[in-house]
């Protein structure tokens, strides 16, 4: 906690002529000065009788040096001294609350942007040490099925999945039974601590609770001995309610997301089955779409984009009928005329399903030519969807490395040859380009290599 | 002695940020404070400080006023002028620019910004 300062005190105009009013009516005779003699009211010329010390606590901040009537002097300042120090007492104080307050303000408005449970808990994980001591944080969640509980993220070397607890078992077992929050200052003592790879002293264990239902626990620790404090537990306390919410939130959405993207892959997969050729044509167009927009750079919104329009490229064959589309030989100028009006009603099947109609262009689009040559609307080059740039070349080299009537089953590294005649003119050059980027360094096409 | 103005009408606003830079005292920074708009006209005329943090909404004379003055009439432009504003009230941005306000920072504030800024201005390290 920072001393008073004298020359603090003197600095404040009305004090000085308070003081100059004392000396004057009293006639005094005397000077001020710092704890380090630098004389702040008066002069060295006068010979002091007495001095009087002003102090802080018990330090000296000053001297009054003068005759005996400057004990009034000092006193004055004594009182002054005081006030302002149980002033800054009370400042330092405020403004640790007022720091608490904005921190746990720019928390909430951080924290309801996260979307999944990772983004949640990584944040959690960047903030909560700024609010509280601590070298680790970790936040473990329950669950449902196995009623065991595993971290999910984790600082320092605690990593997803090395911990399973059941529920009852080590500290956070016994928090996520009781629903309470506790403080473990001694963490060695505790019969229920179980060993993990961070060094722990000290902890903090607080139950992510929505109501009485509890999701798991968030802990913090301390790898040398703390006091944690029932201060240091109410703010953890009000930090893993947020976190509480947020979580069930980003599962809500989460599920939400699944069972949309589930959906989505049923509607593809039913209009798959009708064309026996096409087994496995949605999800091979997807896996190489995904990796020509990763090569590309794409944002985690454009991917998203991209791979639902991968999925649903097709989706407009439904309103092709069977004797068209299941058609063996070789299709008549009427036939062909239908069979190209899929990307058309692709965009007529997706335009009412609000979450999808960004991924229009990239259906309708899907057999544009980059030379201006294919259809529906003859689109050239960049007016062409991006997406559906890639998903075209996904489309062709897809047709070329399975058994259709219209194509033939080749190798990997001849189709790339065949695709490179089709450059400029069916697709475009920068998107096979860095296809055969991603082939050439991982000789494969698999995803997550 | 570099010195830094906070003015607002509110005690415990002057308070804290008194608080928040009290470190910069022992820096050889004179922290002065004001209670409204007139009182801070007559310590920037005196006292001509480095920096000054005022708030918009005050009885009397506004922040906005403050800021006017200094830098218009008085033409004090390179005194570092912070408009304090009220969350949410950020429409004021566009006439408090008008009035020549360096920058903004919403209340409450963040307190290690706002020390952070009082350094760079000051050219502390």
């Amino acid at each position: 906690m920072a001393q008073v300062k004298i020359s603090r005190i003197l600095s404040k105009s009305d004090v000085v002529s308070c003081i100059y009013d004392v000396i004057n009516s009293l006639r005094l005779s005397l000077r001020i000065e710092d704890a380090d003699n630098k004389v702040l009211i008066g002069s060295n010329d006068i010979n002091p009788s007495s001095s009087f010390p002003v102090k802080c606590g018990n330090e000296v901040i000053g001297w009054v040096r003068g005759d005996e009537g400057s004990s009034l002097v000092a006193s004055f300042l004594n009182i002054l001294t005081n006030a302002e120090f149980e002033k800054k007492v009370l400042a330092h104080e405020a403004l640790n609350k007022y720091k608490e307050l904005t921190m746990l303000y720019n928390f909430t408005e951080k924290i309801a942007t996260c979307r999944s449970k990772k983004e949640v808990g990584q944040l959690v994980i960047e903030e909560a040490r700024k609010f509280i001591k601590g070298d680790n944080v970790s936040i473990m969640l329950i669950d449902d099925e196995s009623q065991t509980m595993g971290i999910i993220v984790a600082s320092g070397s605690e990593v997803y999945p090395k911990i399973m607890l059941k529920a009852g078992e080590g500290i956070a077992g016994s928090v996520m039974i009781s629903g309470r929050a506790q403080i473990i200052n001694d963490v060695g003592s505790d019969p229920r601590y179980k060993e993990g790879k961070n060094k722990v002293s000290s902890l903090m264990c607080a139950p992510l609770k929505i109501n009485d239902r509890v999701l798991g626990v968030i802990n913090i620790s301390s790898e040398e001995p703390y006091q944690y404090s029932s201060m240091d537990l109410k703010l953890f306390s009000a930090l893993a309610l947020q976190t509480a919410v947020s979580i069930e939130n980003a599962i809500f959405f989460e599920n939400l997301r699944e069972t949309f993207i589930t959906t989505i892959q049923t509607l593809a997969e039913t209009v798959e089955k009708r064309d026996r050729y096409t087994g496995g044509h949605i999800t091979r167009v997807m896996n190489y779409s995904t990796l020509i927009g990763q090569e590309l750079g794409f944002s985690d919104e454009e991917m998203q984009r991209l791979v639902f329009a991968a999925i649903l490229h097709d989706i407009g064959k439904i309103g092709i009928r069977d004797m068209v589309l299941l058609k063996a030989g070789k299709l008549t100028d009427e036939e062909y005329a239908e069979i190209k009006k899929h990307p058309v009603y692709g965009e007529e099947i997706l335009k009412p399903i609000k979450q999808l109609r960004n991924i229009i262009p990239g259906v309708k689009q899907h057999h544009e030519r980059f030379d201006g040559s294919g259809y529906p609307e003859g689109l050239k080059k960049d007016d062409i969807d991006m997406i559906a740039r890639i998903i075209s070349v996904a489309d062709t080299f897809d047709a070329m490395t399975t058994n259709r009537p219209y194509g033939y089953c080749k190798t990997f590294d001849e189709t790339f040859k065949e695709l490179a005649k089709n450059v400029g003119t069916q697709l475009d050059p920068d998107v096979v380009a860095a296809f055969l980027r991603v082939y050439e360094k991982n000789k494969t096409l698999s995803l997550g290599v | 002695m570099p010195r830094i103005l906070i003015v607002d009408d509110e005690p415990h606003i002057r308070l804290l940020l008194e608080q928040t830079m009290e470190e910069l005292e022992d820096e050889g920074v004179e922290l002065l404070t004001a209670g409204n708009g007139i009182d801070a006209m007559n310590i920037i005329q005196e006292k001509k400080p480095e920096l000054i943090f005022v708030d918009v909404m005050m009885p009397g004379m506004s922040g906005f006023e403050v800021c006017s003055k200094v830098k218009h009439e008085l033409g004090m432009k390179e005194l570092y002028m912070i408009m304090l504003t009220a969350k949410g009230q950020e429409v004021d941005r566009e006439q408090g620019m008008k009035c020549g306000a360096d920058i903004y920072m919403t209340k409450p504030f963040n307190p290690d910004e706002v020390l952070k800024k009082a350094r760079e201005v000051l050219g502390l390290a």
